[in-house]
């Protein structure tokens, strides 16, 4: 018997196990499809199954071979409705967790999604009967994005109205797109890892047993053991069919190949209204007692510009200093110095490798920042060793993002016009992990004795007087802490809903037309 | 396991109702009836008890045991109305109060309770309550132990207090001041009884 047995990344869509992202896919398309006949809907499936991305290990990016990548990637996860007009028998269709079977739209009051964020103001593609199934192409060009949708439509074409799109995705100059096309954003023609309020994101995501990423990328990303180490958390956090960090298997449909190596994903269009996002940024910048960069970096935990974490630099002279110290390590370690480029690894490694332990106030990273109410780290053990491990009340709502950017290309970003992130998490548990985060922990703070307080950049927060923020000080230093009130709505949801991942075995079983519980 | 944690008083009484019917309805649905029909929030009788932080009234039918019952033996000899609270203070005067402020919700609710005819004023009262009592286990108040007036009045200060911080922030030291001196005394920190939330009120 072992405890640690290898994945068959094989049988696992790739996007579970790689931010594509962060290999060098900077933009991609998401469309939804309607099957209407389910006997051509599945000849549909085997065809595109070919087409797939599993999680098969590539090199990392910086790596110099690039060989093995392909030019485009393909996924595909499908709703309940979706699963249901493909015939899965009833009975494993009734398996399926309650939160998956309702939808996203129909959790509205869970998630918050009320006011501008109400669903009767999602996109067009929203309204009506749910979407079927959810189709991802990311690609190291656009014009890989374009030539593998191609390649698609054409076995739509070829399924004979079995298979359509359903249109209505809202795009720039009021237009309705038959797709949602995603970018990260570019400056002075570059990539950058930004989002449209300027944020640097993509730093922070989970590590898990058997996930094929370099380990190097495990501190700061698994659990926290008592001596302050780092282990991976459990892939059934992630992936069905192995076990969670409760020593249990999540709940999964019947029958057991159905679910094996499969997972739930969140797809949300989550718009940014970039001009009020600014001019509240402004009107509070003159009154707080520092920069502009260090008052974004109180809302979400990380300096916009280069991510750096405020827990490590938490004012502006550190920030200064820090990156000082970056650059001379930076030019050294370009120059052929090991010496530098082994410190500038190590110093790399805090943007990411760091706990709330030594900053209990707040005073360096507000209790109520984004990224501290997301992941809480150890955060939430006030008292000492209170819990099997410091991070246990975390690791079971933890969230695999695997967002991109969108719009924001053909039009200066304001709040009418249509730029945000597609936000999607994978987690075995829609309503342990993103929900839970969603509904206690950015739109209510009673685990932070913070009150009612919302998160700043995505809470639900209506610009009233007590919709605030507050950025902590150390009780020592005499002085006072700084109240962000009049929170406006800085983000809106404009659509979305929850997906089933298969597994490729589990897929070509729904293809082929055979799930049988029995 | 004691019924006392600090100032707070956790009550538990079971009162056995009479098996029975008026016309096709059996007393126990006839009270289950009567307390689904009692007012909520400042409109409950509960508000009008001093010092309730949280009661609860709910009809107890049977056992039931997950594993299925051993049917042929574990039953409850009677239906029973299930009174709890968790109050400030002891337990004579709670009741005392209780009778004071709601008699006739009082007499109402436990009309077919076994022998409750026989309760004819406060002390008889008492003397029910009392013999229905069990000994609260695992006792959890989720609030101070203060006197509900006294809590109520904290949570009234900590709010506006928490309005007038974010509405003054920054505000130079002279208006800052003399704002302050105003809210104080509007707030009036010595009256208990007002400005002050209201007992089962829930929202501004
Ligand atoms: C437009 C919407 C959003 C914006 C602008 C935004 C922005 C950011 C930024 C700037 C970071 C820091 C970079 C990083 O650590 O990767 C971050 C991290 C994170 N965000 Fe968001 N976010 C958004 C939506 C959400 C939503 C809806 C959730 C979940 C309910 C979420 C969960 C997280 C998590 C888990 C992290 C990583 C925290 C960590 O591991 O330390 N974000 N986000």
């Amino acid at each position: 018997m072992t405890m640690d047995r290898a994945l068959d990344l094989y049988d696992i869509q790739g996007n579970i196990c790689k931010g594509y992202g962060r290999f060098g896919f900077p933009k991609a398309r998401y469309f939804f499809l309607e099957f209407h006949q389910y006997a051509g809907a599945r000849a549909f499936l085997q065809q595109l199954i070919p087409l797939i991305t599993t999680a098969e290990p590539w090199s990392e990016k910086d790596h110099p071979d690039q060989s093995d990548k392909p030019q485009a990637t393909t996924n595909i996860g499908f709703t309940y409705a979706g699963l249901s007009a493909l015939g899965l028998p009833r009975r494993s269709l009734d398996g399926f967790p309650l939160e998956f079977r309702m939808g996203m739209k129909n959790r509205a009051g869970i998630l918050g999604d009320e006011g501008p964020s109400d669903p009767a103001n999602w996109d067009p593609v929203w309204q009506g009967e749910p979407v079927h199934a959810w189709l991802s192409v990311n690609g190291q060009s656009r014009q890989a994005v374009v030539d593998r949708y191609r390649q698609i439509e054409q076995l739509l074409q070829q399924s004979q109205g079995s298979v359509t799109i359903r249109p209505g995705h809202k795009g720039p100059q009021g237009s309705l797109q038959p797709w949602q096309d995603a970018s990260a954003v570019y400056e002075n023609g570059r990539v950058t890892p930004k989002e449209h309020f300027g944020y640097v994101d993509g730093i922070g995501n989970p590590y898990f047993a058997g996930c094929g990423n370099d380990p190097s990328r495990l501190p700061g990303r698994g659990k926290l053991t008592r001596d302050d180490g780092w282990q991976p958390l459990a892939t059934g956090e992630f992936i069905l069919g192995h076990i969670d960090e409760a020593r249990e298997y999540p709940i999964a449909p019947e029958p057991h190949l159905l679910a094996l190596n499969g997972t739930f994903m969140v797809y949300r269009k989550l718009h940014e209204n970039v001009t009020t996002f600014n001019r509240y940024v402004d009107r509070l910048a003159t009154d707080f007692d520092g920069s502009r960069e260090l008052l974004m970096a109180k809302f979400s935990g990380r300096w916009p510009d280069n991510g750096a974490p405020l827990v490590l630099a938490p004012d502006d002279a550190a920030k200064a200093e820090l990156d000082q110290q970056l650059a001379q390590l930076t030019a050294k370690a370009a120059a052929g110095d090991h010496t530098a480029a082994t410190e500038l690894r190590a110093l790399k490694a805090k943007w990411i490798d760091f706990t709330y332990n030594k900053d209990r106030h707040g005073s360096r990273c507000p209790i109520g920042a984004h990224i501290r109410r997301a992941n809480t780290r150890a955060a939430l053990e006030t008292e000492k060793d209170a819990f099997n491990t410091p991070s246990a009340l975390d690791d079971r709502r933890r969230l695999l993002r695997r967002g991109l950017p969108y719009g924001g290309e053909d039009e200066t970003p304001a709040d009418d016009t249509e730029q945000g992130i597609i936000f999607m998490c994978i987690g075995a548990s829609l309503e342990r992990q993103f929900e839970f985060v969603q509904q206690q922990w950015i739109n209510y703070s009673n685990d932070f004795h913070l009150g009612n307080d919302r998160d700043v950049l995505i809470g639900a927060n209506n610009g009233q007087l007590t919709d605030k923020h507050i950025i902590q000080v150390n009780p020592k230093q005499g002085k006072a802490p700084f109240f962000c009130t009049h929170l406006p709505r800085m983000v809106e949801t404009r659509g979305g809903d929850y997906f089933f991942l298969p597994g490729i075995t589990a897929l070509r079983m729904i293809a082929q037309g055979i799930i049988d519980p029995t | 396991m004691a019924n006392k944690f600090g100032n707070s008083y956790g009550l538990t009484t079971l009162c056995p109702l009479i098996n029975g019917h008026q016309q096709h309805t059996s007393f126990d649905k006839i009270t289950r009836h009567r307390i689904q029909l009692l007012e909520e929030n400042s409109g409950s009788p509960f508000a009008r008890i001093p010092d309730t932080y949280f009661a609860r009234l709910f009809i107890l039918n049977d056992v039931f045991f997950e594993q299925g019952n051993n049917v042929a033996r574990d039953h409850l000899q009677s239906k029973y109305l299930v009174f709890t609270s968790n109050f400030h203070g002891d337990l004579e005067p709670y009741l005392q109060g209780m009778w004071n402020n709601a008699e006739a919700d009082v007499r109402h609710i436990w009309q077919y309770a076994v022998a409750f005819d026989k309760v004819q004023n406060a002390a008889d009262f008492i003397r029910y309550i009392k013999r229905c009592q069990l000994t609260t286990t695992l006792f959890f108040n989720g609030s101070t132990d203060d006197s509900l007036q006294q809590q109520l009045k904290s949570l009234y200060v900590k709010q506006a207090f928490t309005e007038f911080a974010l509405q003054h922030q920054g505000k130079p030291v002279a208006e800052l001041r003399a704002a302050f001196k105003t809210f104080m005394q509007q707030l009036q920190i010595d009256n208990i009884e007002t400005p002050s939330w209201q007992p089962g009120q829930t929202q501004l």
